[in-house]
């Protein structure tokens, strides 16, 4: 039942990034808290709805766009990216081709969207597969939270469909985002650097399948 | 072969429908004499590319291609035998040498679902249609294998003749056959192009799809052999005819879509329709639907436009 005192959000999210990196899994664990090894590839966009109990007063619905990894070949993404409040770009940890391709996603998205404030949108970068304990990442020594203040990424998770690892907080963090950019729109959100669970005294990521 | 267009509009029956396909498609000529020696030189000729590119697939500038089939083709409809690495290899082959012998538009992600029918219907000939889904592939004789996929790859190849503009940059004609979609949408059904309009939807975020695989995500395998019979028959079928069997497809959902009341419930239904049951009937009424549509709209292009 909805509280006559209860603000409703709805924001549209983008999920982008090269073919086969797991756009498509990693929405469909969200959405429907299930996992599938061989979901069909996406052809233009495909459309999923996730309503989230942000707090007691707010209740957030997430519209999310999957969009065809071969997508940026073609002209396509400027439709789909219209009004678009935040975006996921992904990357799969087991073939650094899909990373590189990473800063090729931010610049198609930031070149076609711009927020209301003249900012770029918030984008999360999210390494998806880590459950498959090939570490691109850590063996190229790529120091991932400079990558994002580089790239202008407000933060950056290890995440894996499969294992259910990282989801949730990542979209915590996008929404995070993205509420903070609606109620503040002139003063930036501070880039999200959330320590490891473990008393680690390196901060390199938000995230909990961090192999140290 | 004008004889058998007409047969073969309303469906193909099973036993015949490979040779069918192959003479309705172009592959194979009419004439009786010249079948077989067309058959072989063909297939030579196939193996002849295979055996001239196949092995670039790692190179520098084809390696791109490769990894993207290779990537697609465990992803593609799960009714058939994809995950037999026999089939795999296949489709692999299929798929690099048509893209690379087509640098226009190379590989396009959907081209790969529009080997499976071909590749289904062909494998008929050698074992009764109920027994695809689990099916040893491994078991047919090499040659026999060979046969199929060289016929497989003619097959698919004129069937992306007649809609490469579908595949080339910017995939200019789904952009072109989603508007005429929706304009002729808007001319035989105003109430259900003004909700979808009211909603925001637009088509290009549900027909796409439908453009871009000719309906087979939509609807089960064994309706897309159907619906192809008569593609095959119709001239134009896949580039033209198709524009009217995707109209009568929306309307045919006119009740549900004019219930939904919002955006977000609108565009999963419309991507997810309730085609799982789906049989020859249910194809054949559409057909009929879409035909009916042609006729009156084909030859006066103006009765559709605003």
């Amino acid at each position: 039942m909805q509280k006559h005192n209860q603000k409703e959000h709805l924001y549209k999210l983008l999920v982008i990034g090269d073919l086969g990196v797991g756009k498509t899994s990693i929405i469909k664990r969200y959405v429907h808290q299930n996992f599938s090894p061989h979901y069909r590839a996406t052809i233009g966009v495909d459309f999923a709805l996730k309503v989230l109990n942000w707090d007691a007063e707010t209740v957030v619905r997430l519209q999310l766009w999957d969009i065809a990894g071969q997508e940026r070949f073609g002209n396509m993404t400027r439709v789909y990216y219209r009004e678009a409040m935040g975006a996921f770009i992904v990357f799969d940890v087991t073939r650094p081709a899909t990373f590189e391709a990473v800063t090729k996603w931010k610049e198609d998205l930031d070149s076609k969207l711009i927020l209301p404030n003249g900012k770029p949108v918030p984008a999360v970068l999210l390494a998806n597969k880590c459950d498959q304990g090939i570490d691109v990442l850590m063996n190229n020594g790529i120091k991932m939270d400079q990558f994002c203040k580089e790239n202008g990424f407000v933060g950056w998770f290890e995440t894996s469909a499969k294992e259910n690892i990282n989801i949730n907080e990542a979209s915590r963090c996008l929404v995070k985002h993205i509420i903070a950019s609606e109620s503040d729109p002139v003063q930036s959100v501070e880039p999200d650097i959330i320590k490891p669970h473990l008393n680690s005294s390196k901060i390199v990521s938000c995230s909990a399948c961090f192999k140290s | 072969i004008d004889e058998l267009r007409k047969l073969s509009w309303s469906g193909i029956p099973k036993r015949v429908r490979p040779i069918a396909w192959k003479l309705l498609s172009g592959y194979l000529p009419a004439n009786v004499d010249r079948r077989e020696s067309t058959l072989q030189r063909k297939r030579k000729e196939y193996f002849a590319f295979v055996e001239q590119y196949y092995d670039s697939r790692n190179d520098e500038n084809h390696q791109d291609t490769y990894r993207q089939i290779h990537i697609d083709i465990p992803r593609m409809s799960p009714e058939v035998l994809r995950l037999q690495p026999k089939v795999t290899e296949i489709f692999e082959r299929i798929l690099f040498i048509w893209a690379i012998r087509h640098p226009a538009s190379g590989y396009v992600q959907g081209i790969n679902d529009l080997v499976t029918p071909f590749f289904v219907v062909f494998i008929c000939e050698y074992i009764e249609e109920e027994e695809v889904e689990n099916f040893d592939v491994s078991s047919l004789p090499e040659e026999v294998l060979q046969n199929i996929e060289a016929d497989s790859y003619w097959c698919m190849s004129k069937l992306l003749d007649g809609i490469q503009d579908n595949y080339t940059f910017a995939q200019p004609g789904i952009q072109k056959k989603v508007k005429m979609l929706e304009e002729l949408v808007s001319r035989i059904d105003e109430q259900v192009h003004r909700h979808l309009d009211q909603h925001e939807v637009k088509y290009l975020q549900f027909a796409f799809r439908w453009m871009n695989n000719l309906l087979m995500r939509e609807v089960p395998l064994r309706c897309t052999i159907r619906l192809w019979d008569t593609y095959q028959s119709e001239p134009e079928g896949f580039s033209h005819f198709h524009l009217y069997v995707c109209a009568a497809f929306l309307v045919r959902w006119r009740k549900e879509i004019l219930e939904e009341k919002d955006f977000q419930e609108l565009l999963i239904f419309l991507q997810n329709l309730p085609t799982v049951h789906w049989g020859n009937e249910d194809i054949s009424v559409l057909l009929a639907e879409a035909y009916k549509l042609k006729f009156a709209f084909a030859d006066a292009p103006n009765h559709y436009k605003k």
